[in-house]
């Protein structure tokens, strides 16, 4: 039986407070809290860590927050078939933990694993560095168990990495954010942890020059897993780039790199670490969050574009992923109209190269003035008719996914 | 499947074929030249890369812009005329398969490279473009298309979209999923929409997963935006030979097992190492099973991971390790393997493909199941496939001309697919379920997992209009609801209480 209680203080999704909490400890749990909450017609939002929930618009209604925390198993390992299928509960951090002995990991680095939940992080589309490499949570899942708004269970994809047979359910959930069902369980495919790792890091960088050598990289065939560039006090980037694999491999792609460009400085031992918790620390910081998505090759525009975002911030911070065409901007909100402004701003640059700029966090003020997903997309109806096909009564996470839905 | 004047697919009455009236008024969208009625003419169109159940449209229609396509879309809806979408007819699994009284929607005048963006990652085409060509048309840039089916010489990037196509060098790099960005789609209703985008991350849904894969039955696809990726500095290709497959798989096992992810691994069985010898003229030896690895990437780290691959290898048992020469004799060996199946016409008169997929793991004890399952049939079947993702391409070799031996032969098919479901696989890897398979999915899926899916169909297409009959084993009607819900007792007594 499902664990429900009273609500509490830390239940409330951006500052909607449920009526009910309800915890179940097993998939069957859970499914029987749905029906019982399809047939009271409560309108529900599930929480994993809650390190997203305040991406996307606040729900129009909240009856019921459902807490995936008990849900925090791993159902199968199996090692020599590189694949996992663990519950949405468990954090990233704890199946990381689970993995490393066996040689393995998800390749995938979201903001607090410690917190995140492998179905938070399905449901919101949230990645680290590594996408550079092995792409976003869409890249790396090949099985779902979803619990519907009506609590039927139903599964797509399976456990095998290749797999065509049926529609890809697992992929079209990601980035659903809780609004199609509730994602119950995830089968991923793993990689192999790498033997060795070794960052090289670029300081005093102009967003040109950003651009310019992280395509020079990659034109001189070289592979990094990871490329980020932060951005420093005086405004300049620090352009990181790590490397992972076998020892002779990493070696020779930092020696090449370096000799590409020589203001580069290899870091390894303790140092390697440090811009990546500074990239941590960056990605987390402010009350204002935002997420740009732009062509790598217009990456100063963009930049221009975010910047005039942060300027209006109080100790604002800027991290891009050259390869992927992607800027984190974060902040301490200061006066809403004029961040409002400069979002709307952005928008219109970044609009014509199909970009978008998406918040991920913002107090109620610039919630006011903008809509956190910005232009509805072309799309919007099939999306539309896709949320009533699977939630016809607009129960779950109602309002909170693009253009209202 | 729908007949004519039959109570359709959804509920939706189909007035019947594409008539005459049909056909004129096609004409006038597309022109002429490009509404086909002729009997004759329409034998290529009966059916795709599978010889068996084929079935005559009753028009084929080949628009040139999106413009054309939703106009012929407008009219098979007003008229209830099924429309059957088709690239390059390449596909394995009848997903272009006609169904009686339909419109064969041809997508092979629409192949413009539209716009070529090697800076930002990415191509726009439109999708009768050949696979092949988009790598060609950004070689001198240092750049390709990844994902390459073992057709890719002849199938179109729309078909692959539709299929979700694979290919050896998937392993690594991925399925066509991960390589579309953006497309555009004409749906059922004649409306044009356009999904994803070449930055990242559109917000809202991601309607491309869906869409890619989904055989044709969610849209009609008239450009595609796919990822560009640049050549791999270093490719490095070994041929080794086992005395059996439970060697070859031993290697297989040993080189995932040690943290290397190769670029492909392709094993062949015996039967597959003579089918492709006597179709090349290779000289490969007589042995039990032969694997075919590349690694790829920067320079050091493919050195090493290569050698350290071989050396797993012999220590698996390998009886000779090949270390090609040069490209031309890289190219030899990869031809070889991509011949196979055709290569499977030099032993037998007839064979069928068969596509499924077990935990990698499996593949000695699957192979020895089916070859139990070969024997009890009387048939021959040769195995070559993915090792890499265990995804299997038994060939089942028998004569047509012997009566009761095909029949044998699609009997050996279904309880291969079974095997690979009830090891906890899947009936398809990359051919797609299309009208073949679509029984089987009943067993790979329970109905509530199937009955989601189909959701997924109604919103994109309500009225059953595109590709009907394929995928599902039994049509859903949209905008169809269950009763209401009746609680369990216990639920009633218990949780329900509580709020």
């Amino acid at each position: 039986m499902s664990a429900v209680r009273a609500p509490a203080d830390g239940d409330a999704v951006l500052g909607m407070r449920p009526r009910v909490a309800v915890e179940p400890g097993s998939l069957d749990e859970a499914a029987e809290a749905m029906r019982a909450l399809a047939r009271d017609g409560a309108s529900i939002v599930f929480v994993g860590g809650g390190t997203d929930l305040e991406l996307g618009a606040p729900p129009r209604r909240l009856d019921a927050v459902l807490h995936t925390r008990r849900l925090d198993r791993i159902r199968e390992h199996a090692p020599s078939d590189q694949i996992v299928a663990v519950e949405a509960g468990m954090t990233i951090a704890a199946l990381q933990r689970h993995l490393a002995p066996h040689g393995q990991r998800l390749a995938l680095d979201p903001p607090h694993p410690e917190r995140a939940t492998v179905g938070g992080v399905l449901a919101a589309n949230a990645f680290g560095p590594r996408r550079t490499r092995h792409g976003a949570v869409r890249d790396l899942v090949i099985g779902i168990t979803l619990v519907r708004a009506d609590g039927v269970v139903a599964r797509g994809g399976g456990k095998v990495v290749k797999n065509v047979a049926g529609f890809d359910l697992p992929r079209l959930l990601c980035g659903s954010l809780g609004s199609l069902g509730l994602v119950a369980e995830v089968v991923f495919r793993l990689h192999p942890l790498p033997e060795a790792c070794a960052t090289v890091a670029f300081g005093g960088l102009s967003p040109a020059e950003v651009r310019a050598l992280t395509r020079a990289t990659l034109d001189a065939r070289l592979e990094p897993a990871a490329v980020a560039a932060l951005q420093e006090g005086d405004g300049r980037f620090r352009l990181a780039m790590r490397f992972e694999g076998f020892a002779p491999g990493v070696r020779e792609q930092t020696d090449r790199l370096l000799a590409l460009d020589a203001r580069g400085e290899r870091l390894a031992g303790a140092d390697e670490a440090a811009p990546w918790a500074r990239h941590d620390a960056l990605r987390a910081a402010g009350d204002v969050r935002a997420k740009a998505a732009f062509r790598p090759a217009a990456l100063e525009e963009a930049v221009r574009a975010v910047e005039a975002v942060t300027a209006t911030l109080g100790a604002g911070a800027l991290v891009l992923y050259p390869t992927l065409g992607i800027a984190f901007a974060g902040g301490r909100l200061v006066r809403a109209d004029a961040t409002g402004s400069a979002i709307a701003a952005a928008r219109a640059t970044l609009r014509p190269g199909n970009g978008s700029l998406v918040l991920a966090a913002a107090p109620a003020a610039l919630r006011d003035l903008v809509d956190p997903w910005g232009d509805p997309p072309p799309a919007l109806e099939v999306m539309r008719r896709l949320k009533r096909e699977l939630d016809p009564d607009g129960r779950l996470a109602p309002g909170r996914v693009v253009g209202g839905i | 499947m729908t007949g004519p004047g039959a109570e359709g697919e959804g509920g939706v009455r189909r007035d019947g074929r594409a008539s005459q009236g049909v056909a004129r008024r096609l004409a006038e969208i597309v022109g002429p030249r490009n509404v086909i009625s002729d009997p004759a003419e329409l034998l290529v169109y009966e059916g795709d890369g599978l010889q068996h159940g084929r079935v005559r449209p009753e028009l084929v229609v080949l628009p040139g812009s999106t413009e054309e396509v939703a106009a012929v879309v407008r009219v098979a809806r007003e008229a209830n005329v099924p429309l059957v979408p088709r690239g390059s007819g390449t596909g394995l699994s009848g997903g272009a398969r006609p169904v009686p009284g339909c419109a064969v929607l041809s997508l092979s005048r629409m192949r413009r490279i539209l716009e070529l963006d090697p800076e930002n990652g990415w191509a726009r085409v439109e999708p009768g473009v050949i696979n092949l060509d988009v790598s060609r048309a950004v070689a001198t840039a240092g750049f390709y298309y990844a994902p390459d089916p073992s057709s890719q010489s002849v199938c179109s990037i729309g078909g692959n979209v539709a299929e979700n196509s694979g290919g050896a060098h998937c392993l690594k790099y991925g399925f066509t999923t991960n390589h579309v960005l953006a497309a555009r789609v004409v749906l059922s209703d004649g409306s044009v929409v356009d999904l994803g985008g070449p930055a990242a991350d559109a917000p809202g849904y991601d309607l491309l997963a869906a869409l890619v894969g989904s055989e044709g039955m969610l849209g009609v696809v008239t450009e595609v935006t796919v990822r560009l990726l640049r050549k791999p500095e270093t490719t490095r290709t070994f041929f080794a030979t086992f005395p059996s497959t439970d060697e070859a798989g031993a290697a297989v096992s040993g080189i995932i097992a040690a943290g290397i992810l190769p670029a492909a691994i392709e094993m062949m069985d015996r039967l597959a190492i003579v089918a492709a010898k006597a179709a090349t003229g290779l000289d490969w030896p007589d042995v039990g099973a032969a694997l075919l690895m590349d690694a790829d990437g920067p320079h050091a780290e493919v050195e090493h991971v290569s050698a350290r691959a071989i050396e797993i290898a012999r220590a698996a048992g390998a009886l000779e390790v090949r270390v090609p020469r040069d490209e031309a004799e890289r190219q030899l060996m990869w031809k070889g393997r991509k011949s196979a199946f055709a290569a499977v016409g030099r032993i037998s008169p007839s064979y069928l493909v068969e596509d499924g997929v077990i935990p990698r793991s499996e593949i000695a004890r699957v192979l020895r199941d089916i070859g139990r399952l070969a024997e009890e049939a009387g048939l021959r079947v040769a195995n070559v496939f993915h090792a890499g993702d265990g995804n299997l391409h038994p060939l089942v070799l028998y004569d047509a001309r012997v009566p009761g031996e095909e029949e044998r032969a699609a009997r050996l098919g279904g309880e291969i697919l079974r095997l690979c479901i009830k090891y906890g696989g899947s009936i398809t890897g990359e051919h797609g379920v299309g009208a073949e398979k679509a029984a089987y999915m009943a067993e790979q899926f329970g109905p509530d997992d199937l009955d989601t899916m189909q959701r997924v169909r109604c919103a994109f297409d309500g009225a059953a209009l595109m590709n009907p009959g394929k995928v599902f084993p039994t049509p859903r009607l949209c905008g169809e609801r269950p009763g209401p819900y009746r609680p369990h007792p216990a639920e009633v007594a218990g949780l329900a209480e509580r709020w």
